[in-house]
């Protein structure tokens, strides 16, 4: 009765703050399957019946929502995602709320991303302990041409961590900065990464949904962002073979009452016994969680030994090419950095894996073996072999095999998506296996 | 042999089989009495224990000396293998049952009366054969006694013997010695039950059944590993054993220590350093802690009289990953550590000697804790280093 009571106050808030806020139009805003962000604009008129789940869309339109009967969905807003894009301010102020799908009875959506993430975190609370999150996101800004498609050119020759000299990426950085934090998304730092106009923004942590929630806005954002300062914005995992990638790093921490429980200084390893089986499950579900962590052809040519790239299930503590590094004695900051992922992904699905793959370690104390802290791409067959080290997939299609095969992950997902997202996926590496690419033509054209 | 010898020698053989000795220790200490060979077999002529061989070529088994016509006899039968030492064999009977054979090769002259301390032995070994007779638990831990009182040559006659018994071997295995500390005795035997289960739950993290052995006072578990990385979860999981332990409110804390990860014949070797470990955790680090034999650094070796080349491995296990580092980035690690130690670990001193920052001595200690995985602060860690360090200068000239 309290937590109707809270939710109604919570939707008239909302409306209230539109209009205080002065907002013409509302992006009813949500992921599909791909995680390929979605909306459905309203007039700020029909905010109360939004709020009250009265909007509708039709589903058979959208990936992943492909049941003919189940083609009729309601979105059903969440209050606390209320806020107004900062790049309309001035003008028309559109302001967004994040949806999560129902079923024309009310009842969650089995095919809605965001929902599924809500089911596996619900589901994890049989742990008992509060989960963190926080990521890196890693993208690559190219300037545009006059008509605004994307080139694959930076002109800035800034390298990592760099004080470079103000440039038109360095200001765009920054302003996705100050729009982050003006929708309430807190920023922990922000740099330059390796590559010619690569940067990094790292997100403060906060509940895994509402993380997810970030990355999705993130991308958004960071797109239009950009192009007002006639830039382009990429998450794309490998946008050129002779740079670096561009990763999303995801941290976890755990916290009961009182601490962090996954950092013990005097332990072995420098982790308790909950820290080594949440790295545990990370590792035994990596190859299976790749394909929802790494959906794209693209993504396999990141995962590749160059550039930091992860290409093993190693954990380490200071290899900065493992798939899972803990950095050494932090104590109460501990955390645990899955490396693997890029911004590719459907957020709320990677979350949803890898939280089901970390709970699964806790659950069944899943230790994790020795950390390897040399390089791992030094790794040969056999200590592969002794130290139960596998290789991460190598491409999408291994990828969606290695899901096939653990039912752990493709619980995590629900057979719905777990079904669609394979049928599109499997589609689309039959369009890439097609595809007859440059490098074919330069390597064998004339040779043959 | 006079009636005393015979008595002393009874009571020699008493001691072993009370220790859990069986029949390869029975062997030994007739071969040192009588000055032979002594090789045992069960009634179908599988090998059980050799002693007291030497570098002499003893035959494999008696089952082809002994003549069908002869195997009925009672007493001693006279054995001559062709080309090899003559000898003498004896049924070792447990009660009506024949369980085995115990055969006698003297290295000269045999000693004059003999055959009672052949037949005392022989009972001995029949008590211990008789009792891996009596039902398949029994069978089984005495496969594993013998197995670490090494009494198998090969792995395929462990492995075979193992199947007979109903066990399948790992490929490897790591010892685990756990002993409570602060146990009030009227509690002590339904405390050390509850530790017992609470160390087979900790440990339940790979491939297989983990055997357990009563050890002074305390168990050690063998735990299966087959591969590195099952070694390195069972090690992992023992360290956490005295927390589990501590949640439960028993009133008693464990102590403990694990070997390192061995194929099939060496699981004596992992049980001896399980123990060895159990002992230092408990002398040298206060107890209430189980440690793996690695961490332990220089103290296994001061324990147990280390040989010269064996502290010479142990030096260059040490600095080895310090002395790879300092090749492929072309650093001075090892030569920045051997000043810090000259001078009395004073870093301003260290870096005006090697005309760097004293940051950068800073930044060369904290490399050298990483890649050597050690704590530059811990005294444990730094006796392990300083050690290497006199290992390497004492040995190598500069």
């Amino acid at each position: 009765m309290h937590s109707t009571s809270n939710a109604k106050t919570a939707k008239r808030d909302v409306v209230k703050l539109a209009k205080e806020r002065g907002v013409r139009f509302v992006r009813l805003n949500f992921a599909d399957i791909l995680g390929v962000n979605k909306s459905v604009t309203i007039p700020v008129g029909e905010l109360e019946r939004a709020m009250a789940g009265k909007i509708t869309f039709d589903g058979g339109s959208i990936d992943g929502f492909v049941r003919g009967e189940e083609a009729d969905m309601i979105l059903v807003p969440d209050p606390g995602s209320f806020a107004v894009y900062p790049w309309t301010e001035g003008g028309e102020i559109e302001a967004r709320l994040i949806c999560d799908i129902a079923t024309p009875d009310g009842q969650p959506f089995e095919g809605c991303p965001r929902s599924t993430l809500k089911r596996v975190l619900e589901d994890a609370r049989d742990v008992g302990l509060t989960l963190a999150t926080s990521v890196e996101m890693e993208f690559y800004l190219f300037t545009q041409n006059p008509d605004g498609t994307p080139t694959t050119e930076s002109h800035d020759s800034g390298s990592y961590f760099d004080l470079s000299p103000s440039d038109r990426g360095e200001d765009a950085r920054s302003a996705i900065v100050a729009a982050l934090e003006k929708m309430g998304i807190g920023v922990e730092t922000a740099h330059h990464e390796h590559g010619a106009g690569q940067h990094e923004v790292d997100l403060v942590a906060t509940h895994a949904l509402k993380m997810a929630d970030h990355m999705i806005t993130f991308r958004t954002l960071a797109k239009h962002v950009a192009s007002q300062r006639n830039l382009h914005a990429t998450f794309m995992p490998k946008p050129l073979e002779g740079q670096a990638g561009s990763g999303l790093h995801i941290y976890f921490a755990l916290r009961d009452e009182t601490r962090n429980v996954v950092g013990e200084d005097t332990a072995r390893e420098g982790l308790s016994d909950i820290g080594l089986y949440l790295v545990g499950g990370l590792l035994e579900h990596a190859p299976a969680a790749t394909a929802i962590c790494n959906p794209t052809v693209n993504s396999y040519k990141r995962l590749v030994p160059n550039w930091d790239a992860p290409i093993y299930t190693v954990w380490s503590h200071r290899s900065a090419n493992a798939l899972v590094r803990v950095p050494f004695g932090h104590g109460d900051d501990a955390r645990v950095e899955m490396r693997s992922p890029d911004a590719s992904c459907n957020p709320y699905l990677a979350l949803a894996v890898l939280i089901e793959s970390a709970m699964h370690g806790i659950r069944t104390r899943k230790l994790p073996g020795d950390p390897w802290n040399g390089t791992s791409y030094d790794l040969n067959e056999r200590v592969r072999a002794e130290r139960g080290i596998r290789v991460l997939p190598k491409s999408l299609r291994q990828a969606l095999d290695e899901l096939d095969k653990d039912h752990i992950v493709r619980g995590a997902l629900g057979d719905h998506i777990y079904h669609a997202f394979r049928e599109a996926k499997l589609a689309e590496y039959e369009r890439y296996r097609r595809a007859v690419h440059p490098w074919e033509r330069d390597a064998y054209l004339s040779l043959f | 042999m006079t009636v005393e010898e015979l008595v002393v020698f009874a009571e020699g053989l008493s001691r072993i089989a009370a220790a859990g000795g069986g029949p390869k220790a029975l062997a030994a200490h007739l071969a040192g009495q009588i000055d032979a060979a002594v090789l045992v077999e069960d009634a179908e002529w599988h090998h059980l224990a050799l002693a007291g061989s030497g570098s002499r070529s003893i035959p494999p088994s008696t089952r082809e000396l002994l003549h069908a016509t002869r195997r009925n006899q009672e007493g001693l039968i006279a054995i001559n293998p062709p080309g090899g030492p003559a000898g003498s064999a004896l049924k070792v009977r447990a009660g009506d049952a024949q369980v085995g054979w115990l055969a006698v090769f003297p290295n000269g002259k045999p000693i004059a009366g003999f055959e009672p301390a052949l037949r005392l032995t022989a009972s001995a070994i029949a008590v211990e054969l008789a009792r891996e007779l009596g039902g398949t638990k029994g069978r089984r831990r005495s496969f594993w006694e013998r197995l670490i009182s090494r009494s198998y040559d090969d792995v395929a006659e462990a492995r075979d013997d193992a199947a007979s018994r109903g066990i399948t071997l790992a490929s490897g295995y790591v010892g685990v010695a756990v002993e409570a500390e602060g146990l009030d005795e009227s509690a002590a035997a339904v405390k050390n039950n509850e530790i017992r289960r609470l160390c087979l739950d900790a440990l339940r993290t790979g491939h297989g059944d983990i055997v357990v052995l009563e050890r002074g006072g305390g168990f050690v578990f063998l735990c299966p590993a087959p591969l590195e990385v099952d070694a390195a979860n069972a090690r992992t999981a023992a360290t956490m054993i005295p927390k589990a332990i501590a949640k439960q409110h028993l009133g008693a804390s464990v102590v403990g220590g694990v070997g390192r990860h061995v194929d099939v014949l060496h699981t004596y070797r992992t049980v001896e350093e399980a123990r060895e470990s159990l002992i230092i955790a408990r002398r040298m680090y206060g107890g209430a802690r189980i440690i793996p034999y690695e961490e332990l650094g220089m103290y296994p070796l001061l324990l147990r009289g280390a040989s010269k080349e064996e502290l010479a491995t142990f030096g260059e296990r040490i600095l080895e990953p310090l002395r790879a580092y300092d090749e492929k980035h072309q650093t001075e690690l090892l030569r920045t550590l051997q000043l810090y130690f000259d001078v009395g670990q004073n870093v301003k001193t260290a870096a005006e000697k090697l005309s760097v920052h004293r940051h950068t001595v800073f930044y060369r200690l904290r490399q050298i804790n990483e890649i050597a995985g050690v704590e530059m602060d811990n005294p444990h860690d730094q006796l392990t280093l300083r050690t290497a360090m006199a290992l390497h200068a004492l040995n190598f000239e500069r």
